[in-house]
């Protein structure tokens, strides 16, 4: 996941960046209203961290012109005076979701999961298609009910895959919301994890859960199912 | 600014300056006019006198007697002198009176015409009187006559001079006297205000704490008004200071343990575990300490919130929350239930127990306002109701879920402070805060504030 990290207090930005991207999510971190906003009109992102209290441009201001400028990624506000007034404020501005500092870590990234999931029109931690179901709180995945052993980034690539199953999902997509800005865009790394991916999932041929839609890129053809 | 004291003092000076100025011109143009009108009479009687003392002899010579009947016509230069004239000027006749003075009486007159004139400057003005009279003589027939009368204008002058003395010696008087009086009155007036300042000056020093004793009823709005704001802000202290000691208090606590778990804990993991644990009861503290000193409390200047509204924002902010519950929230109020109070203090109190409402409800909450009235009391109460079909709380627990946060420092802990602070809000409006079983199935929290 591509994820902005907005918070002023460089100690607690700089240890948010640092346990996101060991949990594997592209961060961009900035320091104050007006980088984050530019950074979040920029960059293709999957979801903002932003803080309430923001020099330059507060942080209901940012979210404001967020979603002003049609922007759906889901939002999360950070706040330290945790009144009411602040969150339904916050909320009213367009966030999806609060916590107040300060927070566990933990915390905060299932409440992130939560809303990536319910932005991509899932209500359950588990997501069901067809013969696999895939834990997005355990990162663990399924395949007819054992317990399938894939390395980060091959669970990385199906969890996005699985998020949007149904959808066209392009390799620079991918690339963008799985890796740092500076891979090489060019190389083939997407098409090897998928490669492996559809041989794990996919051992005698029979499924074929993942199409390649040339020049466009791969579409998860499994069905959503509830449970 | 120039003071009230000035202006008032200022006004009135200029007001009677010209008031007393006025009557002072007004009364010295009467007597003048008065005084006048007594000359012109006592000449004309003077005028008679001479004229019945009068006879033209046959040759038409004029003749008064020696013994004239004003004995000052005698004495030469008396100041009352006469003169008659036969208007051909060859007939005269001067008063002894006039001997050695040289006063030109040209008056000519007709028959029964008078005329009123002034000679000479200063010192020597006259005032004089002139008569025509016709006359019949055997040897001339009729003839015309011109009596005059004149008199020195020393003494009317004199006694226009003293009027006007005593005139505006008195006038001068009476102003002195009147601005004295117009001072004391302005001092007595004004001294409510300055008791006002000098309550102020006292409060100030802290000698007293509010605004003391009776004032007249035009300052009693101010007065009552300053007191209600005095009262606020000392309630406002004593809370603060009351939060403070409770949050200083109520953190020693976490703080021993964790001082004792330094020195007789030796385990690395132990100790981690210990000190998460006391970190988060101290952030707990924290937060519920804040949020007792947040709230604004009944206050007398303050709008009515609507609370319709703010109970149809909430939900929509806690809909996006718990998203995933897919709650049911349905809101029975109408737009006659208002709050008197801070709109921060309303949302707080909502928001903590619609949080818990949703976190513990199965997918039904259900909120009522309704407005309570009462006769004689003009600011609406308000019954709250929160219910949800979660577990509820059993009755023998009511208790103890209440009185959590009420002693800080033994309390608050694990989690659950929305209650607690709910409770504090509640009381700061002297309202009531009762748990029952909902109809729905689980808790129903219902909240009174009181009518006012």
């Amino acid at each position: 996941m591509r994820v902005l990290v907005v918070e002023d207090e460089a100690a607690l930005r700089e240890q948010l960046a640092a346990r996101l991207k060991q949990e594997g999510h592209v961060v961009d971190a900035a320091a104050d209203g007006k980088e984050g906003w530019y950074f979040a009109s920029e960059y293709p992102l999957d979801i903002a961290i932003i803080d309430l209290g923001l020099p330059l441009l507060s942080g209901i201001e940012v979210i404001r012109r967020l979603r002003a400028a049609g922007k759906v990624f889901p939002i999360l506000i950070l706040t330290a005076r945790g009144s009411w007034q602040d969150k339904v404020q916050g909320l009213e501005a367009g966030a999806d979701d609060y916590l107040v500092k300060p927070f566990e870590m933990e915390e905060l990234l299932a409440r992130l999961k939560a809303l990536q999931r319910r932005a991509a029109g899932w209500t359950q931690s588990v997501l069901h298609c067809g013969p696999v179901a895939l834990d997005t709180g355990a990162q663990t995945v399924h395949l007819h009910e054992r317990v399938l052993e894939l390395t980060t980034y091959e669970y990385k690539v199906l969890e996005y895959l699985m998020l949007h199953a149904g959808q066209v999902v392009s390799k620079t997509e991918l690339t963008d919301h799985l890796y740092e800005q500076d891979f090489e865009r060019d190389s083939n790394v997407i098409e090897v994890f998928v490669g492996r991916l559809r041989r794990k999932l996919d051992p005698d041929n029979k499924l074929q859960p993942i199409e390649t839609l040339r020049g466009r890129g791969y579409r998860l053809t499994l069905p959503r199912s509830a449970a | 600014m120039l003071s009230l004291n000035a202006r008032l003092l200022l006004a009135a000076s200029l007001a009677l300056a010209a008031f007393l100025g006025l009557t002072g011109i007004s009364l010295d143009q009467a007597f003048r006019a008065s005084s006048e009108a007594a000359l012109r009479e006592r000449l004309q009687a003077e005028l008679y006198t001479l004229l019945a003392a009068t006879d033209i002899d046959r040759k038409g010579k004029i003749q008064l007697p020696n013994d004239l009947p004003e004995a000052r016509f005698s004495q030469p230069g008396s100041g009352l002198y006469a003169e008659v004239v036969s208007n051909d000027q060859k007939q005269r006749w001067r008063s002894p009176s006039l001997l050695g003075q040289n006063i030109p009486f040209d008056a000519r007159l007709k028959e029964g015409e008078r005329r009123f004139t002034q000679f000479g400057t200063g010192a020597t003005l006259l005032n004089a009187l002139s008569f025509g009279v016709n006359w019949e003589t055997a040897a001339r027939g009729a003839e015309n006559y011109t009596f005059t009368v004149a008199e020195s204008a020393a003494g009317y002058n004199a006694e226009v001079k003293r009027f006007r003395h005593i005139l505006w010696r008195w006038l001068g008087a009476s102003a002195l006297v009147l601005l004295a009086v117009q001072g004391s009155i302005m001092r007595w007036s004004l001294a409510p205000l300055r008791r006002v300042e000098k309550d102020l000056a006292a409060i100030e020093g802290g000698m007293q704490e509010r605004l003391a004793g009776d004032y007249p009823k035009e300052l009693q709005g101010l007065t009552t008004g300053l007191n209600a704001l005095l009262d606020y802000e000392n309630r406002q202290l004593t809370r603060y200071r009351h939060a403070l000691a409770d949050l200083a208090h109520s953190l020693k606590t976490p703080l021993a343990v964790l001082r004792g778990t330094l020195t007789a804990t030796p385990d690395a993991d132990e100790l981690r575990r210990l000190t998460q644990e006391q970190v988060e009861r101290m952030n707990q503290i924290v937060g519920y300490q804040l949020q007792r000193a947040a709230t604004a409390g009944r206050t007398t200047l303050q709008a009515p919130v609507a609370v319709a509204p703010l109970l149809q924002r909430m939900r929509a902010s806690l809909d996006k929350v718990y998203a995933d519950k897919h709650v049911d929230c349905r809101i029975n109020a109408d737009n006659t239930g208002v709050f008197y109070g801070d709109e921060g203090d309303l949302m707080e109190l909502l928001g903590n127990l619609l949080d818990n409402a949703y976190k513990y409800c199965g997918t039904k909450v259900r909120i009522t306002a309704q407005p309570v009235s009462q006769a004689l009391h003009h600011r609406t109460g308000l019954v709250l109701e929160i219910e949800d079909d979660g577990p509820g709380v059993p009755p023998d627990k009511v208790r103890a879920v209440l009185a959590r946060g009420v002693r800080a420092d033994e309390s608050v802990s694990g989690q659950g402070i929305g209650l607690a602070v709910a409770q504090d809000i509640v009381r700061a409006y002297q309202g009531t805060l009762d748990i029952r079983a909902s109809q729905l199935g689980g808790a129903c929290i219902s909240i009174a504030f009181p009518t006012r």
